[in-house]
């Protein structure tokens, strides 16, 4: 079953198109790869999925990106209500100058949840679920600046959880870590997919092909190929694709 | 062997000139602050007590003896005031600059906030005139007073908190607003639980700002408020008016008298301690919340 489906969809920045006419069907539970040298939009088409780009002056959009069957970009949906539901963890941690718990409560705050207990269990819940809980459970009214890049980022990942989205966003997610940080948050991802849809991007091709079901292959702002990891990392049917995969450019 | 040396030769140099400049910028920077403390201490410490901040001015003329109370409580009373009328609205317009970016409506306003920080204080004395004091005409009627000589130093300071606030939200690091929307917080979620926080050490220096200013000021004062030897016992009509030091200051050093002169140097140094306590004060309150900052 589709989670997302994506119809004929193109993004501009002003007259400038920087995304044209992508189509495909992102699969429930499933971790899709995102790759492509830099500048192939794929970036905007992952920001597309939870309306991050409406603070771009003058990006549009054509086409439509179907969340559950509804068209995220109708009036109908709120932009507010599809983040609570898109969730999006980003390429630098971006905790806030609050404390652990805070950082992991704030979705839950603005939702305009009080209860103490509530509050609590959801903060542990997500922690686990980032696989944080016990680096942290006796520190949770430290600084989120306290904590490692590594643990920023799984923190920002937990931040994300607790607001039960269905899709998670994850913006080259690795790419400030180092390699151990980097292992742990894959392993993450394998854990995750258990339970949400996943989107990734990627600059690191071994990452895509060892952590996706799927792969996506974006060349300037035309989405080249998508197909089964294995499939694209070994058979690839378009020679754009092997050439990038190969390293020949990008 | 003789290229590097003549580059390692040159490099010195430049780096004596440049050590040279930076050390004179900053000795031209400090040295008037340290003149202004000199002499003030020097002509006017023999007038310091604790009585010359404990008494009302009086003998004749007066002021040639008692101290300067009206002074001190005026001053306060008048950025307190101040600060009651600029501290929302130039916060407000800040945030409204903020969010709305480069468009026409922000962009005018940032124009006129930054046009009024040109207006010579003089000509806001008059206008205060008109509008507060008058008692002839459209105006509010409110006589030579406190309320009249502080809510003329909120409109002096309301563009100085404006840029500042502004400012300070647009050093909010994007990756914390964007992080608040993506949890699905609105925009006045972001504003005031993410980017305010963040701004607050920012914005709490464009408030002091604001006030030292107006603590200096004395031309919009002649128009709307002007003086007291007394504390007044009221803010508005014709007892309204509060003492103001740097008004004091002024006027003493006016009076053909040794004894008010010494008085007027003292008083500037009591000012200047305001200052600093003030200073010292909202950097206390404002960078309290650093307990969680990014910056280690």
């Amino acid at each position: 079953m589709e989670r997302l489906s994506i119809k004929d969809f193109s993004a501009y920045y002003g007259e400038t198109r920087a995304l044209g006419s992508v189509s495909m069907e992102i699969p429930d539970r499933q971790v899709l790869a995102l790759i492509g040298p830099s500048g192939c939009g794929k970036t905007t088409f992952l920001r597309s999925l939870n309306r991050m780009n409406d603070f771009v002056k003058d990006f549009s959009v054509e086409g439509q990106v179907l969340l559950d069957g509804q068209d995220i970009y109708s009036p109908e949906m709120h932009p507010v209500i599809l983040r609570r539901r898109v969730g999006m963890v980003f390429q630098k941690p971006n905790p806030f100058t609050k404390s652990i718990f805070e950082n992991v409560a704030y979705g839950l705050r603005i939702q305009g949840i009080r209860a103490k207990g509530v509050l609590r269990d959801v903060v542990e819940k997500s922690l686990q679920a980032a696989a944080l809980w016990d680096e942290v459970k006796d520190r949770l009214d430290d600084s989120a600046f306290a904590l490692s890049g590594g643990q920023q980022q799984r923190l920002c990942i937990a931040r994300a959880l607790a607001v039960e989205p269905e899709v998670i966003l994850l913006d080259e997610p690795a790419s400030a870590l180092d390699p151990i940080s980097t292992a742990r948050i894959e392993e993450l991802i394998q854990e995750l997919k258990t339970r949400y849809t996943i989107v990734i991007v990627t600059h690191n091709m071994q990452q895509a092909a060892r952590v996706s079901d799927q792969t996506v292959f974006f060349l300037s702002g035309e989405m080249v190929e998508m197909g089964v990891t294995s499939k694209i990392f070994t058979t690839p049917s378009d020679p754009r694709t092997e050439d990038y995969i190969t390293g020949r450019f990008g | 062997m003789e290229s590097t040396r003549s580059l390692s030769l040159f490099r010195r140099v430049r780096n004596a000139i440049f050590g040279t400049i930076t050390a004179m910028a900053f000795v031209l920077s400090v040295a008037p602050l340290l003149a202004i403390i000199w002499v003030s201490w020097e002509k006017g410490k023999s007038a310091l007590n604790l009585s010359f901040l404990t008494t009302l001015p009086s003998g004749f003329p007066v002021g040639s003896s008692g101290g300067i109370l009206n002074g001190i409580a005026g001053s306060l009373v008048l950025a307190f005031l101040a600060s009651v009328l600029s501290v929302p609205v130039g916060v407000w317009a800040g945030m409204f600059l903020w969010e709305g970016g480069s468009d026409r409506l922000p962009s005018m306003v940032r124009l006129f906030s930054d046009l009024l920080l040109g207006v010579p204080s003089v000509v806001w004395g008059v206008v205060g005139y008109y509008v507060f004091s008058t008692s002839t005409g459209y105006g509010l009627h409110w006589g030579f007073s406190a309320l009249a000589g502080g809510l003329t130093l909120g409109f002096i300071m309301i563009p100085i908190v404006t840029r500042v606030t502004e400012q300070s939200l647009r050093d909010v690091p994007r990756s914390f607003i964007e992080g608040a929307y993506a949890l699905g917080a609105t925009r006045w979620q972001t504003l005031r639980g993410v980017a305010l926080p963040g701004a607050m050490a920012g914005i709490g220096t464009g408030v002091l700002l604001g006030i030292l200013n107006v603590l200096g000021q004395t031309a919009p004062l002649v128009f709307t408020n002007y003086y007291n030897t007394g504390i007044p016992s009221s803010l508005v009509g014709s007892q309204g008016a509060v003492g103001d030091l740097a008004m004091q200051i002024f006027i003493y050093i006016h009076e053909p008298s040794p004894e008010m002169h010494t008085k007027a140097m003292a008083a500037a140094l009591v000012l200047l301690a305001i200052v600093l306590i003030l200073d010292l004060g909202i950097r206390f309150l404002t960078w309290g919340g650093r307990k969680f900052s990014a910056r280690r």
